[in-house]
């Protein structure tokens, strides 16, 4: 059984130093919520290199790959066409074709990618919501949350209070 | 604030006003840049509202004399079989085209002063966009079919032809349709959930919660997400320079003279920059003024736009001088006509009016002073509209009059149709742009609320210790 323990703090500089202390600690999966991106936040909690470009740069050679290959096969290959007595297979014609798909599968994968497979959006409901305080946390309000095991929560809220948090709440997974 | 912002401007002469009036705190912030949204309708916006609905019925009317009656109400004929239709076509792509420069372009080469305008600006492409798209479909004489157009593994074993620029529009708009959609749509999530959470009725919280999707601003999140963004943006800045380029290609792989020229694809370009400026300065002066956003849209934001719209004016009037000496240098007596027949054909109104509005009336903004009169910038940015809705109909529709033949000329007059169609779009794409006032927040405010903190951070440094620093504190964010 999992809770989730979340701390609101007034000021960057305390929100990252908590982070940082409580990444220490260990025992804990952390987090922190900002209304805007946090400088320094993927050093506090230790985060890996983004892997979105690696996403996008497969995606786009794929589209680009089908762009073209389906120029080729339609045009080229399955039903030849004699335009200005060009050869049916013209590549410098099937350019545009291939540029403009290999730029949609790339933004496809990218958005689609970004909400159901790093976000896992759709998730209107997550335990944070559940304090009420949190609604701050997409206005002016900068939070940590901390998902540990139950029988730790007490000891983390209090950790939290001593890092300074203005706001402390628990919330156990199950409700 | 006020003493920072003061050493600010005399540090950094380029510097000349602010693009943040003041340092507000985040909720202040949240709160002017939701009140739109949640506050009460106003009724001005109801009226404009109205009026523009009027408009759009004739819109509505228009398509459905054009879709149930036939294509035969417009005044197209052979051999101008592409009028207003592809006119009002390549002029609302090219509008669309200025908001994702602001929004893409810029935000790669980190200009601040993007920021409080790009949500704006991403919007009007998308409803320049979604009004462009329906031309090309409704001019097909047979648009239920404009399917035919995407390859389909059909019975009759048929495929596009691919060696033609038709389909590659086809391909061009949609992604880039989809492209300016999705980009949009990715900036919007954390401020829908400002929204869901500033929301003041329950219809509200739950309308915008399930549109962000439940973001709660989680760093493992902003992490992926600005990458993600970034990247979007890196994809659009070539997308919008393939998209005009091919929507040039149209005419310029063609034979007719006039339309057959290298110089089309840069300088459709330039021309769609320029009249998107001029449109995105046509919306946001008014806007910005019932909003009152004129604490994040400032006299900086207005200045800038007019020197862009000032550099891709002189661009397009680089065009203009080149086709003529082309025109000339080629020897060819048919190019040669075609541009003796714009200036003194039976359409010289038209160039003349093209001229005037592209090239004369945009260089008041060499004169500082009166790139910061709002009257002023409101006014040639309406002409830059006009002007550049002008140069598309020169190009196509009154090159069209005069082909090889004499035999076969024919002069061009549009019906009631063909105005419902022009004048109707406008009126649909300001009922869209107005809904969208009303109901998301124009203005970026997790974006605002990131430039604030670098713009106090840059203060700090110039606080304390002059011009090098306040310019390493920008390099160090870079």
């Amino acid at each position: 059984m999992k809770s989730y323990v979340l701390g609101e703090f007034g000021a960057e500089a305390a929100l990252l130093d908590a982070a940082r202390t409580l990444r220490a600690r260990g025992g804990a999966t952390l987090d922190l919520h900002s209304p805007y991106p946090l400088h320094g936040a993927e050093e506090a909690l230790g985060l890996r290199k983004s892997t979105v470009p690696l996403v996008a740069l497969v995606a786009g050679i794929t589209g680009a790959v089908s762009g073209y290959l389906l120029q080729w096969y339609t045009v080229g290959y399955a039903w030849p066409l004699n335009v200005g007595n060009r050869p049916p297979h013209s590549a410098p014609a099937f350019i545009p074709v291939t540029f403009e798909l290999g730029v949609l599968f790339s933004a496809l994968a990218i958005f689609v990618g970004l909400l159901a497979v790093y976000f896992g959006f759709p998730r209107v409901h997550h335990p944070v919501f559940e304090v009420e305080a949190f609604r701050s946390a997409s206005i002016d309000g900068l939070w940590l949350s901390a998902e540990v095991e139950a029988g730790d929560a007490d000891a983390v809220a209090a950790e939290l209070r001593r890092l300074g948090a203005r706001l402390v709440s628990v919330v156990p997974e199950g409700k | 604030m006020t003493t920072a912002t003061k050493t600010i401007e005399r540090v950094d002469p380029l510097e000349t006003s602010p693009v943040l009036v003041g340092r507000p705190d985040d909720r202040a912030l949240t709160d002017s840049l939701l009140e739109p949204v949640l506050g009460p309708t106003k009724k001005g916006w109801l009226v404009m509202l109205v009026l523009f609905g009027g408009g759009m019925a004739f819109w509505l009317l228009s398509l459905y004399m054009t879709l149930f009656v036939g294509i035969g109400v417009w005044g197209n004929n052979i051999p101008v079989a592409w009028a207003y239709d592809i006119t009002n076509f390549v002029w609302w792509i090219g509008i669309g085209h200025a908001g994702t420069l602001i929004s893409a372009i810029l935000l790669l080469f980190q200009q601040k002063w993007r920021t409080s305008i790009n949500r704006f600006a991403e919007a009007m492409t998308l409803f320049a966009v979604a009004m462009a798209g329906a031309y090309p479909v409704i001019h097909l004489g047979r648009p239920w079919l404009f399917w035919w157009l995407i390859p389909y593994p059909a019975t009759t074993q048929i495929w596009p032809n691919f060696k033609s620029a038709l389909p590659w529009d086809v391909f061009a708009i949609s992604t880039y349709a989809t492209v300016s959609f999705l980009f949009w749509y990715l900036g919007l999530i954390p401020d829908l959930a400002t929204l869901r959470d500033a929301a003041r009725t329950r219809a509200q919280r739950v309308v915008y919660g399930i549109m962000s999707f439940g973001w709660r601003g989680s760093a493992r999140h902003w992490q992926h997400w600005r990458i993600g963004y970034l990247l979007m943006a890196g994809l659009s800045t070539p997308l919008v320079v393939s998209v005009h380029t091919i929507v040039s290609f149209d005419f310029a792989i063609s034979q007719l003279p006039g339309w057959h020229t290298t110089i089309f694809p840069p300088y459709f370009v330039a021309g769609a920059i320029f009249s998107g400026f001029a449109m995105v300065m046509t919306l946001m002066i008014p806007a910005r003024k019932v909003f009152k956003f004129e604490h994040v849209v400032t006299a900086r934001h207005l200045d800038n736009m007019a020197k862009v719209i000032l550099a891709t004016g002189l661009m397009v009037t680089y065009g203009y001088v080149m086709e003529w000496f082309i025109a000339w240098y080629s020897g060819s007596e048919a190019e040669w006509f075609a541009f003796y027949n714009r200036v003194v054909g039976d359409y010289k109104l038209v160039y003349a009016m093209q001229i005037f509005c592209n090239v004369v009336a945009p260089q008041v903004f060499w004169v500082p002073a009166l790139r910061r009169n709002v009257m002023v910038l409101f006014l040639v940015s309406v002409l830059v509209n006009f002007g550049m809705w002008a140069e598309r109909f020169v190009i196509i529709a009154v090159t069209l009059t005069r082909d090889f033949i004499p035999g076969s000329w024919a002069n061009y007059t549009p019906t009631w149709v063909d105005w419902g169609l022009l004048f109707g779009s406008m009126s649909t794409f300001a009922v869209l742009f107005l809904l969208f006032l009303r109901f998301l927040p124009a203005i970026p405010i997790s974006e605002v609320k990131e430039l604030r903190r670098e713009l106090e951070h840059q203060d700090h440094h110039a606080a304390g210790g002059g011009q090098a620093v306040a310019r390493g504190a920008h390099a160090e964010r870079a």
